[in-house]
């Protein structure tokens, strides 16, 4: 196509025109070109580091604990349980996956502002009117929502193997961070980085409103954890055995579920539980963003 | 207590970032400014190219029996008209006419009741590379405010397939070049319309489709959009701009298509829709004898004072006023038929079309 203002650029121009591959570029050019990706990953290091130090100190006080809280015979069996291969493992494992229960939100709210910005800038109809395969677009920011989650995944994971080895030597224990134990922390803790990437990417698309969209991001992972109490008074009222498990219902319990290296409440359902409703909610919030975005007015 | 001490931190270190953020951004205004770009912003000439007559067939807009309703509210009722290449086409109509409305169902943002919208007989959505095709402002405000005007357009040409360097090209012929680098939030509204310019011509586009351009600019904003606007359309470009400054429509625009409650009130070229305006048009007329002339006159003709010593008088052209005064033996000092300009022909062909609906 010959170029009517004399232009050099769109002379050398591909006319293969938009691919998926440029979209999911052209997303990762919008978060690195604003601040708020980088304000994100800047909180979500100094939350890592912070719950690095204090996990670090949790877990020092139960290999050493102290006089006077716990019985001798208490101490020692408590001390003879995380210094079993086993303990040390979980140990070595909540370390790697330090702060993963709070870090995850910050991939959920960047999910959530890569699609709400572009409504709360008014920018939405630029994107739309450049690209009108809606559903192109919104599969692009699904996949930049996940590669940011799977970021933030990795620089978390980066600064707790740094932190982890010399953090056991200085307990006097030894653990191979290359153990299943460990490696299955890590990559469950990958899935749900990516999983809570993507969520805030469907939530975001459902609601549009950027206010509304960060408020039920953050009342939907907090308020999941309040499900464990409400079904603990049912069990009492009612003493139903499913309802001992019921609260991995709630989607941050059910992401707490798949990555804990032991049970994440009292009674908790298999791993594999967790996960598969963590996915089932990402996947129904994906399938509504894409298909209410196809469908809705841009105005 | 982990938990609380950990949200107290977090929450601390959002709001020093944010702080910090604003600070930064203290030193450059966040309200839209009116000023213009300034002498500062000369722009670029354009290229002197023209459409190849085969390519002008395909600028071609047509719409057809468009409708969109909202709930109970009828935006757009049963719209019709055609662009041509190769003109500026202005589209007028008051607040809530539903031009904007009908212009995004022209670009597929918004989904038509009823009806087609299409470009050289295809819609919008079906065009293959669109942004080559058809360039569109809808929104002076439309950037991420913490984002500058440079990597905007960058966004837009990653997202097409375009070459990134034509982001540079496009600042330079709008002439902000050097504002490129600052971030949208510190952009004047006159700047804000030429990033939209510039987004519209990122793919040398055939067919131009502005929303209110010229909201905020300044004279001289004013002009430079005439002129470019004007020069594109020479190119053999459809160029179909809404607009409320009518008076500035009266000079850029070719052709206008009017609406009003969501119909076409009026379609043609300038000087045929001013001119199906006659009967708005009326005779000044200078005489001593203003009472004697208006007893001649008689029949339809009305006689008003113009507040100077003379008269407006309508329903009597030139003429008939001048023979009538010749037989009466009325001196005439001045006779003037003031034609109707587009601001009355467009306030009669929307009078009574009630804005909010």
């Amino acid at each position: 196509m010959t170029a009517l203002l004399d232009s050099a650029a769109l002379d050398q121009a591909d006319d293969t025109g938009t691919t998926p591959v440029r979209l999911l570029r052209a997303e990762f050019m919008k978060i690195r070109t604003t601040d708020t990706g980088w304000l994100f990953l800047t909180c979500f290091i100094v939350f890592t580091v912070l719950a690095l130090t204090i996990n670090g100190f949790g877990n020092h006080t139960q290999l050493y604990p102290q006089q006077g809280l716990v019985s001798p015979a208490q101490a020692l069996a408590q001390t003879a349980h995380f210094r079993s291969p086993a303990g040390v493992a979980a140990i070595a494992a909540s370390m790697m996956t330090s702060g993963q229960l709070f870090g995850v939100i910050f991939a959920l709210l960047l999910g959530v502002v890569v699609v709400t910005s572009e409504f709360a800038n008014q920018t939405a109809a630029v994107t739309f009117v450049t690209v009108p395969r809606r559903a192109t677009v919104i599969r692009a920011k699904l996949a930049a929502a996940a590669c940011c989650g799977a970021l933030f995944w990795l620089v978390g994971t980066v600064l707790a193997a740094v932190a982890t080895p010399p953090f056991l030597y200085s307990q006097h224990i030894s653990a191979s961070l290359a153990g299943w134990t460990v490696a299955r922390s890590v990559l469950l803790n990958l899935l749900a980085f990516v999983a809570w990437g993507v969520f805030g990417l469907g939530l975001g698309a459902v609601l549009r409103s950027q206010m509304a969209s960060v408020i039920a991001a953050i009342a939907v992972y907090a308020g999941s954890f309040g499900t464990i109490p409400i079904f603990t008074v049912l069990y009492n009222l009612f003493h139903q055995g499913w309802m001992l498990g019921a609260p991995v219902i709630g989607p941050a319990v059910a992401s707490e579920v798949m990555t804990s290296s032991g049970p994440a409440f009292p009674n908790a359902p298999p791993a594999w539980v967790g996960g598969i409703i963590l996915i089932g909610y990402v996947v129904a919030l994906a399938a509504a963003g894409l298909a209410l975005t196809k469908r809705r007015d841009v105005i | 207590m982990v938990v609380l001490l950990a949200a107290v931190v977090i929450g601390g270190l959002v709001w020093l970032l944010w702080l910090v953020r604003r600070s930064r951004g203290g030193t450059r205004p966040d309200h839209a400014r009116t000023d213009s770009a300034g002498p500062g912003f000369p722009g670029r000439p354009l290229g002197g190219k023209r459409v190849s007559p085969a390519l002008m067939s395909q600028g071609r807009i047509d719409v057809r029996g468009l409708t969109k309703e909202y709930g109970g509210v009828t935006a757009v009722d049963d719209l019709s008209f055609t662009v041509e290449p190769g003109r500026v086409t202005g589209f007028l109509g008051p607040n809530g006419a539903g031009k904007t409305t009908t212009l995004r169902m022209l670009l597929d943002l918004v989904e038509p009741t009823a009806g087609t919208a299409t470009i050289g007989g295809v819609r919008y959505a079906d065009l293959d590379q669109p942004i080559r095709r058809v360039g569109a402002i809808l929104e002076a405000g439309a950037a991420h405010k913490d984002r500058t005007g440079r990597n905007h357009l960058r966004i837009v040409c990653q997202s097409a397939g375009i070459p990134l360097a034509r982001a540079d090209e496009v600042l330079e012929l709008v002439g902000l070049a050097v504002a490129g680098n600052r971030t949208f939030r510190g952009y004047s509204l006159g700047m804000r319309q030429r990033l939209g310019v510039a987004a519209a011509l990122l793919g040398d586009p055939q067919v131009l489709i502005l929303d209110e351009p010229a909201n905020g600019l300044d004279p001289e904003g004013i002009r430079w959009m005439r002129d470019l606007l004007r020069a594109l359309a020479a190119q053999g470009r459809t160029v179909l701009v809404s607009s409320h400054l009518l008076g500035e429509m009266e000079q850029l625009a070719d052709d206008l298509v009017i609406i009003a409650a969501g119909r076409l009130a009026a379609q043609g070229t300038v000087a045929s829709v001013i001119g199906s305006m006659t009967y708005l048009s009326r005779t000044l007329v200078r005489t001593p004898e203003p009472e004697k002339l208006a007893a001649v006159l008689g029949g339809d003709a009305v006689v008003t004072p113009a507040g100077d010593g003379g008269a407006y008088i309508t329903g009597a052209d030139a003429v008939a006023i001048g023979d009538a005064a010749l037989r009466a033996g009325v001196a005439i000092h001045q006779l003037v038929t003031q034609l109707p300009d587009l601001e009355a022909a467009f306030l009669e062909l929307t009078a009574g079309k009630a804005a909010i609906r």
